[in-house]
């Protein structure tokens, strides 16, 4: 069997003893931010690129995905044992997680958060390898053409993102559009909206775009309400779980696997709306559904299976397609074009070793956290007592140097700093900054695509709809789109993003 | 008065220190850290060869050599640091056929002097360029063939090329120009992607370094037609010249050390006598020629002889070409 030499490969990269320890350091660093509230996975990985370049694109790529998901983990032990979750994925679990260790049951509720995920995170891996390789067959196939419609497909999905206003939505992707026209002109070499600044030429430079936006905001804005955290956590005894317990939480468990992997392969989806969704499930059809709210288990192990799924299937369209789901898949799209590689169905054929390693990472990385969270909940929970105001200095200090070291120039700090102040006026202007990044990365891509397209047609329009390939993209956006627009859905979206 | 005198005594007297001293300290040189500037991002080509020169001069010289990547418009903005640094020889610098050769014409405005240019080293190593083909796209097994068939079909076909003003597309415009065909031209954004797009028929055709060119090669997924150097190339030893059918047809894609401009010439003498010296070690040239490159090695008024003929020669293409200045 083909998958079984794939995933032998991407064992033999991702257990190289340089991944594994990149995979540990990120799964370790993605727990830490996941359990301070306030800084959360895409902040980090803004923060955390400059470091990658030196690093083969396995390891770094291997380090930025253990962050994502080590984040997931992160937050909810915390969400459980002081009612704070680090995470917004993790903001339902806090509603029985709390009562449970109130109860005294802290050390089932941590047990049943880590064994569910890990569950999860297993399924939807044997996932994503199965799905995969019937993606990439058509690989050699896209042309210019299809990679423009595939642009115009992400685009539109992008809009989904969004969880504010529509319009808010559109308004970002086209500043973002907007902001990845700087630079030389691919096609014609001219220079556009430089200003005759050679540190242009190449166009705003991505990392210190999404520093600014994500990391150096996010502070801003949490230094904005800095506030009192008591940390009173009780003695967490008894990790075992009853065997009634485990009878409990295998339906849960499954329910939400199934369910997280079902919305995270969806633009917009990913672990937040996971949790939200398969909690509420199962508030409607657990034969417990009166426990819930004073510390049924199932609260618990729900929300966890499904974020942690979700999570990992929200790499599907990114790792197969190049189209980013979610705010942290388009820093990871960043990531791929930074160590050179071009994001899109080419990878599995070109960079085997890389994607079947990042897979297998991903259920190494799931047992790490399963390893590290319950013997290192103490030492979590203590770092809750770092002030913040001790913190952020530390982290502007790195960004700054991050920012530097990206091209050794300090035109790249003012450009984070820029956007920071940028990212700041949106945040309070309500406007979302995803949409942006994502309409900065696909925008330049999307406009390279269409004039080789229309270079290699001799300026005829009509190779988008002659290749099929291409056409049914084209159709497939339209739909999205229609879909998106249509009054009923996008009241839903609504009431799934308020719920 | 006194104090007037003394100060003019002392300021003669600097100055003889400073003439007298001058020769003295070219030959103490380097007595600190020297920088190596490379104009483009770590791990490329120039980097490469800047890191393996710079290792040895390290050692030769008995000084840190620090490698320093400054990236970004097409080489100009390393460049224009080389060309502020004080001319001391404890700032140099890699340049390559782009960035010391075609954007003196490309672009209309440079951070630095185009006039004072650079005190050249040495060259330190060039890369040949090889014509791929697509064999489903285009029916020839050679140039002549080549260039029989693109008339036929004028305007019809395509080329991709690693940006626009980058030695691979010039090269295309050279052939379009000596050979009096019309092919349109498809700029892509580093050359990786634009071969694959070769290997896929998405794009006829195209010429590309050496090193990664050989690879689609040998796996027969494109037809190798000509090496873009004068001599054959090591790693195609089957494939013919371009100077075979169209004669003086050379375009490569060389590297080499630069001083900013007005560094003493002793430096700039010693340092060439070392970076030769090191190009010409057998496990040096053993290295570049693995992969794929020519090493070559030469004085600084060779050098400069060399840069101006190539300035000239793509000059000459961009106008043929009419290639959009930037």
């Amino acid at each position: 069997m083909d998958i079984f030499s794939n995933l032998w490969l991407g064992a033999s990269t991702a257990f190289m003893p340089m991944n594994l320890f990149y995979g540990f350091i990120g799964c370790l660093l993605g727990t830490a931010i996941g359990v301070l509230p306030g800084l959360g996975p895409t902040a980090t990985i803004a923060m955390l690129l400059p470091i990658t370049f030196g690093l083969p694109p396995e390891s770094a790529l291997i380090m930025l995905a253990g962050i994502f998901y080590g984040a997931q983990y992160g937050g909810s032990t915390t969400a459980i044992l002081i009612n704070l979750p680090g995470e917004s994925s993790s903001v339902v679990t806090a509603i029985d997680g709390y009562q449970m260790a109130r109860n005294g049951r802290a050390g089932a509720a941590l047990a049943t958060a880590a064994l569910g995920s890990f569950f999860a995170g297993t399924v939807a891996t044997i996932l994503l390898a199965v799905a995969a390789p019937p993606l990439a067959a058509v690989a050699l196939n896209f042309g210019p053409a299809e990679y423009f419609s595939l642009m115009v497909l992400g685009l539109v999905a992008s809009v989904a993102l969004a969880s504010g206003s529509l319009l808010k939505a559109f308004a970002m992707i086209v500043f973002g559009l907007i902001l990845g026209t700087v630079g030389t002109d691919v096609e014609s070499g001219t220079p556009r909206y430089v200003f005759d600044i050679p540190e242009l030429y190449d166009g705003l430079n991505f990392v210190a775009v999404s520093m600014g936006i994500f990391g150096i905001c996010e502070i801003l804005r949490n230094l904005e309400s800095e506030h009192e955290r008591s940390v009173g956590v009780k003695r967490v005894t008894g990790l075992m779980l009853t065997r009634q317990d485990i009878k409990r939480i295998i339906a849960p468990v499954l329910r939400g696997t199934a369910l997280g992997s079902f919305l995270g392969v969806l633009p917009g989806g990913g672990a937040m709306l996971a949790s939200f969704a398969s909690y509420a499930m199962e508030k409607r059809i657990s034969p417990n559904r009166a426990e819930f709210g004073k510390g049924a288990i199932e609260g618990v192990a729900a929300p966890e299976s499904a974020n942690n799924a979700g999570a990992q299937t929200s790499f599907i369209p990114m790792l197969t397609l190049g189209i980013p789901g979610n705010p942290v898949m388009a820093l990871m799209v960043g990531a791929m074009i930074i160590q050179g590689i071009t994001p899109g169905p080419n990878v599995i054929s070109d960079e085997p070793a890389l994607f079947w390693g990042m897979i297998v990472s991903m259920w190494s990385g799931n047992l790490m956290l399963v390893i590290l969270n319950l013997p290192l909940i103490g030492l979590w929970v203590k770092m809750l007592t770092v002030p913040y105001h001790l913190l952020f200095p530390a982290i502007i200090g790195f960004c700054c140097i991050g920012a530097y070291s990206i091209n050794n120039s300090v035109f790249d700090v003012f450009v984070m700093a820029g956007f920071s102040v940028i990212g700041f006026a949106l945040s309070k202007m309500r406007f979302e900054p995803a949409p942006l990044l994502l309409g900065f990365i696909l925008g330049p891509m999307l406009e390279e695509n269409l004039r080789r397209a229309m270079l290699i047609s001799q300026g005829d329009p009509s190779i988008f709809v002659r290749s099929p390939l291409s056409l049914s993209l084209l159709i497939f956006a339209v739909v999205v789109l229609a879909l998106v627009l249509s009054p009923s859905i996008s009241r839903k979206r609504e009431e799934a993003f308020t719920e | 008065m006194k104090l007037k005198r003394f100060m003019t005594i002392a300021a003669a007297a600097t100055a003889i220190c400073v003439v007298g001293l001058q020769p003295s300290h070219a030959q103490d040189y380097p007595t600190k850290t020297v920088t190596v500037v490379v104009p483009f991002a770590a791990g490329g080509n120039t980097d490469t060869f800047g890191r393996l020169v710079a290792e040895e001069l390290d050692k030769r010289l008995g000084q840190r050599f620090i490698v320093e990547n400054k990236p970004g418009a097409g080489g100009n903005i390393g460049l224009g640091d080389l060309a502020r640094s004080k001319p001391d020889g404890y700032t140099i610098g890699m340049g390559t056929v782009s960035s010391n050769a075609i954007n003196q014409t490309l672009y209309k405005t440079l951070p630095y002097d185009k006039e004072k240019g650079f005190a050249p080293i040495s060259l330190i190593a060039s890369l040949p360029n090889v014509l791929v083909v697509n064999p489903d796209k285009i029916k020839a097994n050679n140039v002549e063939e080549l260039i029989a068939f693109l008339k036929t079909e004028p305007g019809k076909h395509t080329y991709a090329s690693s940006g626009v003003g980058t030695s691979i597309h010039l090269a295309g415009e050279l052939l379009a120009t000596k050979a009096g065909v019309k092919i349109t031209h498809v700029p892509y954004k580093g050359s990786s992607q634009a071969i694959l797009d070769v290997v896929a028929g998405h794009v006829d055709m195209m010429f590309d370094n050496i090193p990664t060119a050989a690879q689609q090669v040998k796996a027969g997924k494109v037809k190798a037609l000509a090496v873009t150097s004068l001599g054959k190339a090591d790693l195609l030893p089957d494939v013919p010249t371009m100077a075979n059918t169209i004669p003086g047809f050379e375009a490569t894609s060389w590297h080499g050390l630069f001083a900013p401009p007005g560094t003493p010439p002793e430096i700039v003498e010693k340092l060439s006598k070392e970076v030769q010296a090191i190009i010409a070690e057998p496990a040096m040239q053993e290295k570049l020629k693995a992969m794929g490159v020519t090493p070559v090695g030469n004085t600084s008024a060779e050098f400069q002889a060399f840069i101006d003929k190539e300035t000239a020669k793509w000059a000459d293409v961009i106008k043929a070409a009419n290639v959009p200045l930037q």
